[in-house]
């Protein structure tokens, strides 16, 4: 029998304030004799949804802001009713949905322990037995007589997790609560979680922006995108997709916020830049490794000889990358007015996994700038390999071998 | 009911805890602490007597302060309960959009809470009758059962207001001003006799007297204020034919507005 059965599960929330009274009542009154009345518009915040959860499973529940991650917890917790579709519970369900939800700062902190005991479901003998074992993990054996709002926010979050983690549960709920405390409580509190997570048969759902805290602790993700499933399979797998989905997000918001920082004399116009294959077409997307060919098309209303062009790319925050200058051929050709169209190539792009921006510019013979432009364009790296398990580790993407213990470890092979 | 006694049973522990917790949390750092919670009653039955020394009301062989003291007890305790009720709910957001356990948990330890307040009320009561050297007499083990009967007319209230609080705060904010008229269309000022005179036996308007009556004992707190004042003080039985029109009235509200609150109670950790 699976701890959690989850069918057809959908959430719709009303858009739009919460009516007064009196739009209530005048709007129940014009229903009451027949005329429609202006309904407020749906939103899903979950949309059909099904899925199924066995004892001793440690699933991870990624997505964007707004996917509907926090949705599907509260359905599961009960407290809030699905629309339609159906959640079934086996078992005894400890949310952990925000630590400290009740803490009363007129309270004392044992007082307090009580307290969220009873309210996240524990009886009196059980926070009896525990309670020691709390304060002891919560470090706070001095302070636990103390009221609660002479506490700083760290003690409040330690207590806060203490209770919590110590409710006995075959179901266990965790939405964004790894990170509490200092960083030497934070690896304590990381600790008990993989504890609670491995040394019990428990179902375990936890909710985490962290992909690589869901990688290290769980054996299945589930990737939510608007409301809906977008994928349910093994935590590499779906990691994986939910990061490339993360860097196409990251180029679309960038790109639709981005602006051409542009410094011209007005003696050039420039028309477009792009990354291009082999066969000249269009593409957003390059490989690590590979060429990158870049295409820049420009107008220019004079003549200028020997003019000096640098293709370049940088960041999406304006840190220069790479440029390629051809004042360095000295046999240069003039350019007359009119529509030009030149094509850069780097070899063995090096660029790790991600979004970045091109700059283009124009010189003339002397030196003075007739076009200088960043964040013209942008284009997407993707490294083909199991970019997740290195995040954040690099910019450049660089083969490496590695010699340990004697063995030889290739990185392109072993992708 | 058989499932909210189901669930009662199963949330004593909850249900205790919180209950601890307000009482507590409303006496801390207050240096008075719970005598608070005599305070507005016997204030009240100070001011009572003040004006009754104007006016005059026909209190029968009772001293006026103590059985004006004795209707301030269900008094107070319905109107606190019931008021506290219906902001129970919006007052736990916080809890109510994290944990799930059942909503009515909250009504009802409003309600439990001011038990207690009510039990630290009996104590100046004895004192009061020991003052004027009254005994109670068998009929005072009545007095369960009419505070058990005040707890479900608070319930019937709280339920329906709590729900309907959540959508439109209206409700909680009008409790008060709707409560205190009702203080004046209960026994509270005046004994019930005083109204049975009236209408019953001088039959003052005429052929709606009876009807009136009626009407007015449709009000449960009618028939519980006399209760408490007469099996307490009077050292007599319940005045049941004052007594039935409002408990008929609560059996059929109570379960109608329970079963609102548990409709209701899906969303409002939508809606709070």
């Amino acid at each position: 029998m699976p701890a959690i059965e989850v069918s057809h599960l959908t959430k719709e929330y009303r858009l739009g304030a919460l009516q007064g009274l009196k739009h209530t009542l005048i709007n129940t009154g014009s229903r009451l004799i027949g005329k429609t009345v202006p309904e407020r518009p749906l939103f899903k915040a979950l949309d059909d949804v099904s899925l199924s959860i066995e004892q001793g499973e440690v699933v991870g529940i990624i997505g964007h802001n707004g996917a509907g991650k926090s949705t599907l917890l509260k359905m599961l917790a009960r407290i809030s009713t699905p629309t339609s579709g159906s959640v079934k519970i086996n078992g005894r369900i400890a949310p952990l949905i925000e630590v400290g939800a009740g803490f009363v700062p007129d309270f004392t902190g044992r007082e307090n322990v009580y307290l969220n005991g009873a309210i996240l479901g524990m009886s009196k003998q059980e926070i009896d037995r525990k309670l020691d074992e709390i304060v002891d993990f919560a470090e706070l054996a001095e302070f636990i007589d103390t009221p609660v709002k002479r506490y700083s926010s760290g003690m409040q979050v330690k207590l806060a997790f203490a209770v919590a983690t110590s409710v006995e549960s075959e179901i266990l709920i965790v939405d964004e609560v790894l990170a509490v405390g200092d960083l030497a409580f934070q690896r304590k509190s990381f600790g008990r979680m993989t504890e609670l997570i491995r040394d019990n048969n428990r179902a375990v759902l936890i909710v985490s922006h962290n992909i690589r805290q869901i990688e290290r602790i769980c054996t299945r993700a589930i990737l939510l995108d608007h409301g809906r499933l977008a994928r349910d399979g093994s935590v590499n797998e779906v990691c994986d997709e939910f990061f490339s989905g993360s860097n196409d997000k990251i180029a679309y918001d960038a790109a639709k916020s981005s602006r051409a920082r542009v410094r011209a004399s007005g003696e050039a116009e420039f028309l477009s830049i792009a990354a291009v294959d082999e066969s000249g077409n269009a593409v957003s997307e390059v490989a690590t490794g590979q060429p990158l060919r870049v295409r820049v098309k420009f107008r220019l209303d004079v003549p200028l000889v020997k003019p000096e062009l640098i293709i370049g790319t940088h960041t999406t925050d304006f840190f220069y990358l790479n440029a390629s200058s051809t004042a360095i051929f000295d046999a240069r050709p003039d350019f007359s007015p009119g529509t030009h169209e030149v094509e850069c190539i780097f070899q063995n792009n090096p660029l790790a996994s991600g979004i970045y921006c091109f700059r283009f510019a124009i010189y003339d013979s002397d030196r003075r700038a007739i076009f200088i432009g960043d964040n013209l364009g942008i284009f997407t790296v993707k490294s083909g390999r199991d970019e997740a398990r290195e995040e954040g580790l690099r910019m450049l993407d660089i083969p490496a071998t590695w010699s340990i213990q004697g063995h030889a470890f290739d990185r392109a092979r072993a992708a | 009911m058989l499932t909210i006694a189901k669930n009662l049973y199963d949330y004593r522990e909850l249900i205790g805890v919180l209950a601890w917790k307000s009482i507590t949390l409303r006496y801390k750092q207050a240096y008075l602490g719970i005598a608070w919670a005599i305070l507005k009653p016997v204030t009240l039955m100070l001011i009572f007597t003040l004006v009754k020394s104007f006016v005059g009301i026909e209190s029968g062989n009772i001293p006026y302060p103590i059985l004006v003291f004795a209707a301030l007890m269900p008094w107070t305790f319905f109107q606190e309960s019931a008021s506290d009720g219906v902001n129970s709910v919006v007052g736990n957001a916080a809890l109510i959009k994290k944990i799930y356990f059942p909503r009515e948990i909250f009504p009802i330890t409003s309600v439990l809470t001011k038990l207690v307040e009510l039990g630290i009320n009996f104590v100046i009561l004895a004192g009061l009758m020991a003052w004027y050297g009254m005994l109670p007499s068998i009929y005072i083990l009545w007095v369960p059962l009419i505070i058990a009967y005040t707890v479900l007319a608070a319930l019937t209230i709280a339920f329906v207001g709590a729900a309907i609080n959540v959508y439109f705060r209206d409700v909680g904010q009008a409790m008060p001003v709707l409560l205190s008229l009702l203080m004046y269309a209960s026994p509270v000022i005046y004994p019930l006799q005083l109204v049975k005179d009236k209408l019953l036996v001088q039959q003052a308007a005429s052929e709606w007297s009876d009807a009136l009556y009626t009407l007015y004992t449709l009000n449960p707190l009618a028939g519980i204020i006399d209760a408490f004042q007469s099996v307490v003080l009077r050292g007599a039985p319940p005045d049941l034919t004052a007594m039935i029109p409002g408990a008929i009235m609560i059996a059929i509200l109570l379960p109608l507005s329970y079963l609102y609150f548990k409709r209701a109670e899906s969303y409002f950790a939508d809606v709070i």
